[in-house]
């Protein structure tokens, strides 16, 4: 494989939480231009260094996004450069989708907020690729769990920042829209942008080009997702109740029935 | 750097507030007009009655909602109570005086509004007397008719007093002003009626003119006469350890009807009625002193 | 989208002829009745209770109105609960505080109570709220935590409130003189009330309406809010400190009107559905014509007597978010 060149660079992570050491000291590397799939067992700390990375919380140790120190980022330029999708926590159900979306562009305006046309067509597009188009003057509150969540989604697409990432990103979204989601995440990387997921479906991960497999707050395995020895380490990591297996030239996690207790 | 802002916004405002309100506030304290005031607002029952003590009823123009005797008085509109003074009748009314308390709400308004407003509160018979004479000083009644009004009504409590039997002595009275419990202590006027009557008061001066006693004092006082108005009464009544009281048990309880009870806790003219009522129930309710049980 | 935003175009424009209508009722209604506006050209008196009276009075129900209807946006948008009203800072009790100890330590000389006390409580009451929500601040150690912050601002109201009952026990003369002044009452507003509650609403509305993506931001989570690059923190100090302006602000000139901070947002929200700057704004009109109707209620009802405003707002208010959810059950919407 070509050199590809580092996206986020972290090395000896430590996150608290509560007074509880939740990530012991990760080092990891997550290739540019590539979509990076974290996965692990409930608890892992999964989200935790996902949110760690975005710089959302306190954290001992050092990142680096595109060679530069994370903290170093004034606010607005880290909000350009890295869109964050979370697990959601709307509160408000009266902002249209057009609006919710727009907020995505917020790292690109002034106090006064006036939409800019670079804004106004970011936010199309973003519409566009979730299939939410028709629907941006509902409220969200009007939206199904599956709706809110591709409108969530085109807002943090919205962005256009070169490093994405995403908390569970599949949420309530029906199988026809994961396949889209997938598309997305494709269509973003084919553009040379960068994104890593944290997603508890094994199955979608695997379609990613790199995995960070986590657990009990350390990384257990890092690597490409065609590799055997990301497969082996998958497996272990839950307890080899699935198995990998490859069917049509695609990677799918099939569980482990047949092995008794 | 938040905190110093915010801090400097409120002194700032504090400042503005106060400014504005000087600035466009005008107030007159003219206790001295070239003619007597003809049209007097009235906003508390004993500043009207002292009025109609001086002979100036007829230039009563509009009271509060609780101001009820003289009987002359009854066909003058109400404007309101204490609390809640309706400012636009009274403005309406064209007063060119207004009495009320100094801590009744709207005096600086009706002052703003250009009125001559004069508050006065008396707790004390000193109170009183000061009152009766700077009331006819501003309505332009006589030194000497005040005078001799105040004089009057001396007179008349200590015949009063006089006329008391000496098994009234050192009778401990406690007489209750409102449901909380608010009392009269010795420094009120009511405490000084009942001591020129011979009777002394459990709320000492020390606990302020009407104190706001804990039940337990009461109790532990162990007031030989009790005077309360008579809605107050069932109150008294549920109160824990009151039903034990001596005075209660045995009947040492004056109630007085409502009309009774305006005249003893207005401190006007009508002193000397309460004096009255008041003498009938320490000579009602006082018999020869029994020892405390132990 | 263009829809959406002549729809709140609308709406505000309603709600502002409205009110004009309102003011104009304001204005003829009281204890004199028409008479007085009839009589205003060539009867001294009347001219005064027209222009210095009425006119205050009902401009200043509505800035006080307009106040705290958006100090109640501001702190729904900031504790992201639709029950939070602007008192929950503390700075009610902040002001019965102000307002006591006003009283008891300037209660000696007559003219200093007479001069001091009535111009002082204004002021005392006004910075007494602000302190209380310092308080509240230092207590939450910054903004960072709303729950921290709610929690807070609840003790300090619960412990200031104590205090001034502790000082008229203390002080039993100041009783009735707090009880006048902290009642809830839009009868004793005259202009110098009117303008300093201008001063204040202008700004606040502006900072309100200009800040309003942050609350949008912020109710699509805290960590998108932060992702966005918004400066939550300083954010969530600007709308505290706007809310306890405004508050302060109400409460030092009409005394402690309840209701009108929580209901002013919640019947905006059932008539349009905004962003949080223009539901501050709208907040703010239509709790000033919530608290206006209710004090043109309240001088007309019983003319020539006057009922307490704060019962009227409480009626108009609460009985049209009761018709509101009894009709959202009946439609078996949600609400």
């Amino acid at each position: 494989m070509s050199e590809t060149s580092i996206a986020i660079q972290s090395s000896n992570i430590l996150v608290s939480l509560n007074g509880q050491e939740v990530l012991h000291g990760i080092d990891l590397q997550i290739r540019a231009g590539l979509w990076t799939s974290i996965v692990g067992p409930n608890g892992s700390g999964k989200s935790t260094l996902l949110k760690a990375l975005a710089g959302l919380l306190e954290f001992h140790g050092e990142v680096l996004v595109f060679d530069a120190p994370l903290n170093s980022f004034k606010a607005k330029v880290r909000a350009q450069q890295i869109s964050w999708l979370g697990q959601n926590e709307v509160t408000s159900d009266d902002l249209n989708v057009w609006d919710v979306v727009m907020l995505g562009r917020l790292p690109y305006q002034d106090w006064m907020a006036v939409p800019s046309s670079q804004d106004i067509q970011a936010v199309e597009t973003a519409l566009q690729a979730t299939q939410s188009w028709d629907w941006r003057q509902r409220r969200l509150g009007q939206l199904s769990a599956g709706e809110k969540q591709r409108v969530l989604l085109a807002r943090a697409i919205a962005v256009q920042a070169p490093l994405t990432l995403m908390d569970e990103p599949l949420t309530n979204l029906d199988p026809p829209h994961q396949v889209n989601w997938l598309e997305q995440v494709r269509c973003l990387t084919s553009q040379g942008k960068t994104v890593v997921s944290v997603l508890h479906e094994v199955g979608m991960a695997l379609h990613a080009d790199d995995m960070v497999v986590i657990q009990a707050g350390r990384i257990v395995h890092q690597g490409a997702c065609s590799e055997p020895t990301t497969h082996r380490a998958i497996e272990a990591v839950f307890d080899n109740r699935i198995a990998i297996q490859s069917i049509h030239s695609h990677w799918i996690a099939v569980p482990n029935l047949l092995r008794s207790r | 750097m938040h905190k110093t802002l915010e801090n400097f916004i409120a002194h700032l405002s504090g400042i503005l507030c106060l400014s504005f309100a000087f600035w466009f506030s005008s107030t007159s304290y003219a206790t001295e007009t070239t003619k007597p005031p003809q049209r007097i607002v009235s906003l508390l029952p004993s500043l009207t009655e002292t009025v109609c003590a001086l002979g100036a009823c007829n230039r009563l123009v509009g009271v509060d909602r609780y101001s009820n005797w003289p009987e002359s008085i009854a066909h003058l509109p109400r404007m309101g109570g204490g609390i809640d003074p309706n400012i636009e009748s009274i403005v309406a009314l064209k007063p060119d005086l207004v009495l009320m308390a100094g801590s009744a709400r709207g005096v600086e308004r009706l002052r703003a509004l250009g009125l001559t407003v004069l508050t006065l509160e008396p707790k004390n018979y000193a109170d009183v007397q000061n009152a009766l004479g700077v009331v006819a000083k501003v309505i332009g009644v006589s030194s000497k008719e005040s005078d001799r009004v105040w004089r009057d009504m001396n007179a008349q409590v200590e015949e009063i007093s006089k006329s008391m039997p000496q098994q009234v002595n050192a009778q401990r009275v406690y007489f209750e002003v409102s449901p909380v419990p608010f009392g009269a202590s010795e420094s009120s006027f009511i405490g000084e009626t009942l001591q020129r009557l011979g009777a002394k008061n459990i709320l000492p001066a020390a606990m302020g003119v009407f104190p706001q006693v804990s039940p337990e004092f009461v109790v532990r006082a162990r007031p030989d006469i009790i005077m309360v108005g008579d809605s107050n009464l069932a109150d008294m009544q549920a109160r824990p350890g009151w039903m034990n009281l001596q005075a209660m048990r045995t009947g040492r309880v004056c109630t007085f009807k409502p009309n009774e009870s305006d005249i003893l806790v207005r401190p006007g003219p009508r002193m000397v009625e309460a004096a009255r009522l008041m003498s009938k129930c320490l000579i009602d309710k006082s018999a020869p002193k029994v020892k405390p049980n132990p | 989208m263009s829809l959406n935003k002549s729809n709140n175009w609308s709406i505000a424009l309603v709600m502002l002829l409205s009110i004009a209508l309102c003011i104009g009722i304001g204005l003829s209604v009281g204890s004199s009745g028409l008479e007085s506006l009839q009589n205003a050209w060539h009867d001294e008196v009347a001219w005064q209770i027209i222009w210095d009276i009425r006119l205050p009075r009902t401009l200043g129900a509505l800035a006080a109105g307009a106040l705290l209807g958006l100090a109640g946006a501001l702190a729904q948008g900031l504790f992201r609960n639709p029950l939070a009203d602007p008192y929950l800072l503390g700075s009610a009790s902040g002001a019965t505080l102000g307002v006591a100890l006003a009283l008891a330590f300037f209660g000696g000389n007559q003219l200093a109570t007479e001069v001091l006390v009535r111009v002082g409580l204004t002021g005392a009451a006004f910075v007494g709220a602000l302190l209380a929500v310092v308080l509240t601040l230092v207590l939450a150690k910054g903004v960072q935590h709303t729950m921290r912050l709610l929690l807070a601002g609840v003790i300090v109201g619960v412990v200031m409130g104590a205090m001034a009952s502790l000082i008229s026990l203390m002080r039993p003369d100041i009783l009735q003189n707090m009880q006048g002044f902290l009642l809830g009452s839009t009868a004793f507003i005259g202009w110098s009330a009117c303008i300093v509650m201008a001063c204040f609403l202008i700004p606040c509305l502006c900072f309100a309406w200009f800040f309003g993506f942050a609350m949008d931001a912020l109710s699509l989570g805290e960590s998108t809010a932060v992702s966005l690059g918004v400066p939550l923190r300083a954010m969530r100090m600007v709308i505290v400190l706007l809310v306890a302006l405004a508050t302060g602000t109400a409460v030092a000139q009409t005394g402690l009107i309840a209701f009108v901070g929580l209901a002013a947002p919640h019947l905006v929200r059932s008539i349009a559905s905004v962003k949080s700057g223009s539901l501050a704004l709208l907040s703010a009109l239509m709790g000033g014509l919530l608290l206006l109707l209710a004090d043109i209620l309240a001088r007309s009802l019983i003319a020539p007597q006057e009922l307490p405003v704060g019962v009227l707002t409480a009626v108009l208010g609460g009985g049209y978010l009761l018709w509101l959810m009894y009709r959202n059950q009946n439609q078996g919407a949600l609400g």
